[in-house]
């Protein structure tokens, strides 16, 4: 199942219809639905936010396949940005110093089982693969 | 959607879906917290790390003076979230 997203805020609750959609019809427990929302959002989030001049639309694709399923976003008009390539975030900063900066990014690499990133000819692919 | 309820002075309830678009309207209502609070999360089905921001924001705000966010009610999948961002280190969840 794939579809394309204008890369706007708004496109956010069209995304979550379409992610509980398959989400249905792959029949996947709540935990795993709650894991697949938040790591699209905050992808989509993220492309959005540092690509704001980007004027494609953002494919996300979702596919179940031996027991794991595989989320894909696409973004054919983007800057280089390898998310794998962050500093890890300190959980467990005191209080005055944690900054929201890398979060979302941090979620994703916990919720995940696999997080990988390429970029090429403006393009970037992000493909996600939890376990079921 | 996120609805989000003044139950009073020092109490909030989340209800619903705290996504990013949301982000907005929650941090116009935590931002008039003004001491130590209650926010209940009984009906909350989702928050990312959007919504995570502005929780740290207002706890950072009301800690410099003295205050305090207390988070009730969590659903279990919400609890991994804020167990993943180390967030039940720097939260008072009950």
């Amino acid at each position: 199942m794939e579809k394309s997203f204008a890369r706007n805020m708004d496109s956010l609750a069209d995304i979550f219809v379409f992610l509980n959609g398959a989400s249905e019809s792959f029949n996947l427990d709540e935990r795993t639905r709650y894991s697949i929302n938040m790591a699209v959002e905050e992808l989509f989030i993220n492309m959005i936010k540092y690509d704001s001049g980007g004027t494609e639309d953002i494919s996300v694709g979702l596919q179940l396949n031996d027991n794991r399923v595989t989320v894909r976003l696409v973004d054919y008009d983007s800057e280089p940005f390898d998310l794998t390539d962050l500093d890890e975030v300190d959980i467990d900063a005191p209080l005055e110093q944690r900054r929201p900066g890398g979060l979302g990014i941090h979620l994703v690499k916990c919720l995940m089982d696999e997080v990988s990133y390429q970029y090429k000819d403006r393009t970037t692919r992000i493909r996600l693969v939890k376990n079921l | 959607m996120l609805e989000i309820d003044r139950i009073n002075q020092n109490e909030i309830q989340l209800k619903g879906h705290f996504d990013a678009s949301q982000a907005e309207k929650a941090s116009a209502v935590f931002d008039t917290l003004e001491s130590s609070s209650t926010v209940r999360f009984d009906h909350l089905d989702y928050i990312s790390s959007a919504g995570l921001s502005v929780l740290l924001y207002t706890q950072q705000r009301l800690s410099k003076v003295g205050g305090i966010l207390r988070l009730t009610g969590m659903n279990p999948h919400v609890r991994m979230v804020f167990e993943y961002a180390g967030f039940d280190q720097i939260f008072e969840i009950e």
